[in-house]
């Protein structure tokens, strides 16, 4: 009999593979919106890969080479295991195919252990693509052994196995605690963001310690801070002792701790799988429903509660949509509370930045986290096999998309309303400045829900296996998030820089024009869009 | 012992609502045993459980004498589920799901290829197996479901409303090949609510109302010269 393992796990990848698509099926359709997707996909990786060379660029110049496998190692790891926690819920539990799987004589371990490896291969492209950069960026510098190479690209992938399995282990837990809640969607959300937010904390925390210890003195020498990087989370040291000093211990311990942990951490997950997925899956209906007074909702209302309700039953959905939200308003709030002054003091780690140089830039600030993923990227794609209901209905397209479109700012306007307050109290902003940076936080608000629908309209896939496939690695939410993200970091630089030389005011007034006039355009384009469909 | 036994089945789902209570029925090799009642009555519940797909609460269910709680892989290897809806992987072709399937239960190629042969054929969907099961229709995807289950030979056929969406050709060839597998002894379990389907296919029934068998036995004790669609109404209503 052949390996199940195998089996599975490439049935799992030939049920989601692009070359499927582009083989076997007839929708010329598909197939082009495909290669777009593909195409760009592959913008993507090079826009990473090229910003991960430069990066090592900087290091290799200021002689921090030797620093640089620890920092690919710790890039992997953060985000392996960050990944993971948004995708662990959709990939291991609550999947669609659940009760086909089930019934046929694979244990439980297997199918959690194939969706484990699944979901590890799909995410390899970007680990690939980052460790490869850094591979090549680090050789540009280093005079290193042409063994260095082949021990690296190894590596690289076994590199975000342990974080993965560890994110995979959590999103075990927080299932099976949220599971014996009747509101399991919420619970489940909820216990993600704490612990989200305990992870971004924590990063303050060892800071803090290092702080209190004084190990910034023993930060002196690249060597000391990889080590010290390394004491909190081994595989780094291993994988850096790997790359620069070629040691066969390391490369052991980072293979065989990846295996082991596999193994182990299956176990358990194999013995409650059952459970929890029944558990997850199946809700008894309380049959206590009495009709009351109905109300009459607008049409483009109702869509957006459709909206509303779809987010709200997808604990996939909810926490990679609104982490955003949440993160902006932690950022308002512990503002407020703590001052803006300690806040940029403890982010920029003492750089002579003031509050008032970062007038202008609040807005932005406020939008890197609102704008990170709109409702309006996944919501198309997200119809799935639903689309049948509103392609029937006697409704314009374009009310569709207006009606998606309005939920997403009913979603994103009160936070960035509220934690642009929070900031602009917290930073003492004149009113003026005040009025204007919340003007241009509703444009950035617009010009990311309109520009999220033209994503997700123009790269819509309606035949997706699970629905992490369109949230966390679909072409629409790629497309739109990673180039949203870099140009705020750089306009976040840019407006900073404007702003010591020109009435920063004049500033927010150009980037409200701007943000307005792209908002405007997207619109029309989803509109124009919609009426092809 | 039955090919599947289901012994003081109960299942309570976490707000305490009972969906399954105190089920007990037995499905000897050879029979075609229904499962009728309105929709929520516990049908689906009790067929997911059987399947080893769903955990429940109380009772212990043994197929072929072995236990679904403590011997799972046991039972899968001989039992084969259809659900009412069918979520196969679609973007792979018919016979690529198809192979998927022989693959798990170790079909040899020859054998394999003669079964798929004879019930695509059987089914009319030989010449679309090679399309993406995504471009299939509702009944296209039922008849791939149902060849999938039927091509590793089950002793215990489970299946969940299966003739909802089939055309009246596939309905008519579903029913003969489950005479046919009964005739050689493989045991056919399955909800319906066609009852006139039910009466002519079925040797025993179960009728289940709010987790709760009212009533069972096989088709003659239990009609006693009316139609199943009478005695179902009579005690839906009466109990």
């Amino acid at each position: 009999m052949k390996n199940k393992n195998i089996l599975l796990l490439k049935t799992l990848l030939l049920s989601t593979s692009w070359r499927n698509v582009l083989k076997y099926s007839k929708d010329k359709k598909k197939k082009k919106q495909m290669i777009g997707g593909i195409v760009g996909m592959t913008i993507i990786f090079a826009m990473i890969m090229f910003y991960c060379v430069m990066m090592c660029v900087g290091y290799g110049q200021i002689g921090i080479t030797d620093a640089i496998p620890a920092m690919c190692a710790v890039m992997i790891s953060a985000l392996a295991f960050l990944f993971t926690i948004f995708k662990t819920n959709g990939y291991l539990f609550n999947f669609k195919e659940y009760d086909m799987l089930m019934s046929l004589p694979f244990d439980a371990k297997t199918i959690a252990g194939d969706k484990f490896l699944y979901m590890y291969i799909k995410s390899l492209p970007w680990y690939v693509s980052i460790s490869v950069s850094m591979m090549i960026g680090y050789g540009l510098y280093a005079d290193a052994s042409v063994l260095v190479y082949p021990v690296w690209i190894i590596l690289t992938f076994v590199l975000p196995i342990i974080p993965m399995l560890l994110a995979a282990f959590i999103g075990f837990l927080i299932a099976k605690v949220s599971s014996g809640f009747k509101k399991t969607n919420l619970v489940q959300t909820i216990l993600v963001f704490i612990f989200v937010i305990f992870c971004f904390s924590l990063r303050f925390i060892i800071e803090g310690i290092f702080k209190t210890n004084k190990v910034d003195v023993v930060l002196e020498t690249v060597s000391d801070a990889t080590g010290t990087i390394g004491s909190y989370y081994w595989p780094v040291k291993w994988f850096a002792g790997a790359i620069n000093g070629l040691h066969i211990s390391d490369i052991l311990l980072l293979v065989g701790v990846s295996l082991l942990l596999f193994e182990l951490i299956f176990i358990p997950v194999g013995k409650s799988y059952r459970e929890i997925n029944s558990k997850l899956k199946s809700h008894g209906a309380a049959k206590a429903y009495k009709m009351t007074v109905q109300k009459k909702k607008s049409l483009i209302n109702t869509i957006a509660f459709k909206e509303f309700k779809r987010m709200m039953g997808s604990t996939t959905y909810m926490t990679n949509v609104l982490i955003g939200e949440i993160l902006a308003l932690l950022v308002g709030v512990i503002s407020l509370f703590v001052g803006l002054d300690k806040v940029i003091t403890t982010v920029l780690q003492g750089a002579p930045i003031t509050k008032e140089m970062l007038y202008p830039a609040i807005p932005l600030i406020i939008y890197f986290f609102i704008g990170m993923v709109p409702t309006t990227a996944c919501s198309p794609s997200l119809e799935g096999k639903n689309f049948w209901i509103v392609q029937s209905l006697p409704i314009k397209k374009e009310i569709l998309y207006r009606g998606k479109m309005l939920f997403n700012m009913y979603l994103t306007v009160p936070f960035a309303v509220v934690s642009t307050l929070c900031l602009c109290i917290s930073a003492k902003t004149p009113v003026v400045n005040a009025v204007l940076y919340l003007i241009e936080g509703v444009a950035l608000c617009a010009f990311s829900t309109a520009w999220g629908c033209v994503c997700g309209v123009k790269h819509m896939r309606l035949d997706w296996e699970n629905e992490v496939e369109v949230v966390k690695q679909g072409a629409a939410v790629a497309i739109y998030l990673f180039p949203n993200m870099f140009i705020t970091m750089g306009l976040i630089v840019l407006v900073v820089v404007l702003g010591l030389r020109m009435n920063s005011n004049l500033v927010t007034l150009i980037l409200i024009l701007i943000a307005a006039v792209l908002a405007l355009l997207s619109y029309l384009r989803v509109m124009a869009l919609a009426r092809k469909l | 012992m039955g090919m599947l036994e289901i012994k003081n089945y109960t299942k309570i789902y976490g707000e305490g609502k009972k969906a399954a209570d105190d089920v007990t029925l037995t499905v000897e090799s050879g029979d075609i045993y229904g499962f009728i009642g309105h929709n929520g009555a516990g049908k689906s519940t009790t067929i997911r459980a059987v399947v080893g797909v769903l955990d429940f609460t109380e009772g212990e269910i043994y197929i072929d004498g072995h236990s679904v709680k403590t011997e799972p892989m046991e039972c899968k290897k001989v039992t084969a589920y259809i659900p009412d809806n069918p979520d196969i992987y679609e973007n792979l072709t018919g016979i690529q799901y198809l192979n998927f399937i022989s693959d798990v239960f170790d079909i040899s190629g020859a054998d394999r290829e003669t079964r798929i042969k004879k019930y695509a054929d059987m089914f009319e969907i030989t010449e679309a197996l090679g399309d993406q099961i995504s471009s299939y229709s509702h009944g296209m995807k039922q008849k791939v479901a149902i060849i999938s289950a039927l091509i590793h030979e089950p002793k215990l056929l489970v299946l969940d409303e299966p003739f909802v969406g089939l055309d009246p050709k596939a309905t008519y060839i579903l029913k003969e090949i489950m005479k046919e597998m009964c005739a050689k002894g493989t045991a056919v379990f399955f909800s319906t609510h066609v009852l006139d389907v039910a009466e002519k296919l079925c040797n025993k029934v179960a009728i289940i109302k709010q987790g709760k068998i009212i009533a069972s036995g096989t088709m003659e004790e239990l009609t006693n010269g009316q139609s199943l669609e009478e005695v179902f109404l009579e005690v839906v209503d009466e109990k």
